[in-house]
């Protein structure tokens, strides 16, 4: 990767990043009143994911959504809405976890490990359309321990759907850690069912970079299934409020630090290789940060869903 | 063959009609594909979508290995995605192993996306006694209506097996299609009310929410749903020698549901009895009492019902005890005819 493109990457990471901690806010001052999955610290996934997505192609993401639905290029400002229980993307329906757009063929979902079958009927349609779009699912290192994702692989590779399975392994499903939840490994899951698996240090943009497009090029070209699994650490609780006690502080520390963070990485490449000034990038990321502020702003302008509305839309057409 | 000779009997079983309406659909619908386990190289267990495959192909009919959460799960993404699947749950009892995507994603996802999602698909399933005990034999039509979001269609004739199964093909919501076993398995011209269509032609289209009357009666309406239709008309006709004119209402779809229909066939019945194959509590039994109850209040008919509250037993001397037969019909209704308004 050219140290331009490293840079576009690293002012995505950086807008995912204020764009996350805008909606932490948000939950700190008690505008959002539900649950929320922020996903600081993994922004290098989403990021990258963006670079590969081509119209057409479909993401089914988790309770953990935003950053892929900005990758999958849904409209922020709607999307704030929505996250801002407003009358948005989704008319306040829906809320964080459960972000719908159908013209960009992206949709989450709070049931973990329910993206993989969802993902594999969108790749049950590309099949049949033949215009070498796929389908991402999204799934975290504890979705990969649930019966639909082991079935959604079994039936993807059978049937030769276009299903990219994304596995964001940041460590920890809630509060067990990868290693108390999964015996064997992620990548033996899809090997079983001969599957081709990358694996990729969420550290090194190389790496992740590699793996996301080596698979997405494999189940264009081929109409088959594929694995990536990216290594990421989350760097906040599993929820906002999440007292987080389970984690080792220095364990933390140390994936927050300038050493590990790979936001904070790729910054110190970017300075190191002479890409731009240090002012020059403090720009970039004042304009990306002053964006996703007036998105947050233009989000909070929009108005509250009509109180009456929670009764329709049960069924269409009716 | 002389005119003394009947007509070559009517081989047509319930499943041939089903598989009729598929095969007439998938031709005209390109979108449609259809898949479950054994629906392709087998044609369904029951047969219902006999021939499908190989008329249609490997591309658009095929079974899937034995993993419904990955199947059902498949189909609401393929119909969020512009698709129209038709996906064959084998027995709806296996429901237990895919429900969450039914609960969570097919239910919720027209609702949660405001709108912008739907999903135009038909979940058809197979429900109730054959002798199978209690894994195999069930109905759950009230699990499916308790949730919001999903259409059930319980069809009780042959008739309707077609003309309620081209009204959820052409809906654009996810339709819940409870087939009932008896009613695949049975010859059309065995049963105690066949509206099967002339072979060669499909039933026409019958709109979802809205009862029928099969019988007229004035002493008694007997309220049911799906296969128990067949056996309550058995059990109005001896009922009718012993003197007892007892009406029976088809309500066809639990969602939607005939409120106005039901109301308003209560309000001109003195007695009325609700019979159910699916389980008692909490059922389709308390809710059409509900639903008489609280709209007519003290001009609400004397109500009696009837419904297994055990699950069903595997030997036919125990089973006959909980499924609701005609006989058993008949003992509720003159029960109820005992009481005093």
């Amino acid at each position: 990767m050219d140290p331009h493109q490293t840079l576009a990457v690293y002012e995505v990471m950086y807008g995912m990043r204020e764009f996350e901690s805008l909606v932490g806010e948000g939950v700190a001052s008690g505008a959002i009143h539900g649950e929320m999955h922020l996903g600081i610290g993994q922004e290098i996934v989403a990021a990258v994911l963006g670079r590969y997505l081509q119209p057409g192609d479909a993401v089914v993401s988790t309770h953990r959504p935003h950053l892929h639905g900005l990758a999958a290029g849904v409209d922020p400002v709607p999307m704030l809405a929505e996250i801002f229980e407003r009358d948005g993307l989704n008319h306040g329906k829906g809320g964080h976890m459960h972000l719908f757009d159908q013209a960009k063929s992206f949709m989450c979902t709070g049931i973990v490990g329910a993206s993989a079958p969802l993902a594999a009927g969108y790749a049950l349609r590309q099949r049949l359309d033949q215009r070498g779009n796929l389908s991402v699912a999204v799934a975290g290192d504890g979705a990969v321990n649930q019966g639909g994702v082991a079935e959604t692989m079994n039936l993807a590779v059978l049937r030769g759907l276009p299903v990219l399975f994304l596995v964001e392994d940041n460590g920890y499903g809630i509060s067990v850690s990868t290693q108390k939840s999964t015996a064997g490994s992620l990548r033996h899951r899809a090997e079983a069912v001969g599957m081709p698996v990358r694996e990729a240090n969420g550290t090194s943009l190389e790496e992740v970079d590699d793996a996301i497009r080596d698979s997405i090029g494999y189940v264009r070209a081929e109409v088959m299934p594929a694995t990536a699994v990216v290594r990421v650490y989350r760097f906040r609780g599993h929820y906002e409020g999440d007292a987080d006690l389970y984690r080792d502080a220095a364990e933390k520390n140390l994936a927050m630090s300038a050493v590990r963070d790979p936001l904070l990485i790729l910054r110190g490449r970017i300075l190191a290789d002479e890409t731009v000034t240090a002012s020059e990038l403090s720009q970039l990321e004042d304009s990306a940060r002053a964006r996703v502020t007036a998105w947050r702003d233009e989000a909070l302008a929009v108005g509250l869903p009509a109180p009456a509305s929670a009764f329709a839309g049960v069924f269409a057409d009716e | 063959m002389s005119e003394q000779q009947p007509a070559a009997a009517d081989a047509r079983t319930g499943s041939h009609l089903v598989a009729e309406v598929l095969a007439h659909q998938m031709a005209l619908d390109d979108s449609m594909v259809v898949f479950g386990e054994d629906v392709a190289n087998l044609g369904g267990v029951f047969g219902a979508t006999r021939r499908l495959a190989r008329q249609f192909g490997d591309e658009r009919v095929f079974d899937t290995p034995i993993s419904e959460t990955a199947f059902i799960g498949m189909a609401v993404g393929a119909a969020q995605a512009g698709l129209r699947p038709v996906v064959e749950l084998m027995f709806v009892d296996f429901i237990g192993v895919c429900f969450d995507q039914v609960l969570n994603q097919m239910a919720k996802n027209h609702y949660m996306s405001g709108g912008g999602v739907r999903l135009p698909l038909v979940l058809r399933t197979a429900v109730g006694c054959i002798g199978s005990a209690a894994q195999h034999s069930q109905v759950l039509s009230a699990t499916f209506a308790h949730i919001p979001g999903l259409k059930v269609v319980f069809p009780g004739t042959p008739g309707d097996l077609q003309g309620l199964l081209r009204t959820a093909l052409d809906d654009a919501n996810p339709v819940v299609f409870l087939e009932h076993k008896q009613l695949l398995k049975s010859r059309v011209s065995s049963l105690p009310h066949d509206d099967a269509p002339a072979p060669r032609t499909l039933a026409e289209p019958v709109p979802f929410g809205q009862l029928r009357r099969l019988a007229p009666g004035d002493d008694l309406t007997i309220v049911t749903v799906g296969w128990m239709v067949q056996l309550a008309l058995q059990a109005a006709g001896q009922l009718a020698a012993e003197g007892i004119s007892a009406g029976v209402i088809d309500l066809r779809t639990l969602v939607p549901l005939d409120r106005t229909g039901l109301v308003d066939a209560a309000g001109r019945s003195s007695r009325l009895l609700v019979v159910d194959e699916d389980y008692r509590g909490f059922g389709f039994t308390a809710e059409v009492m509900a639903v008489i109850a609280e709209t007519l209040g003290r001009d609400a008919p004397l109500m009696a019902r009837l419904a297994p509250e055990v699950p069903v037993p595997a030997s036919l001397i125990l089973e006959e005890q909980v499924v609701p037969g005609a006989a058993a019909i008949v003992a509720a209704a003159r029960k109820l005819m005992d009481k005093e308004v």
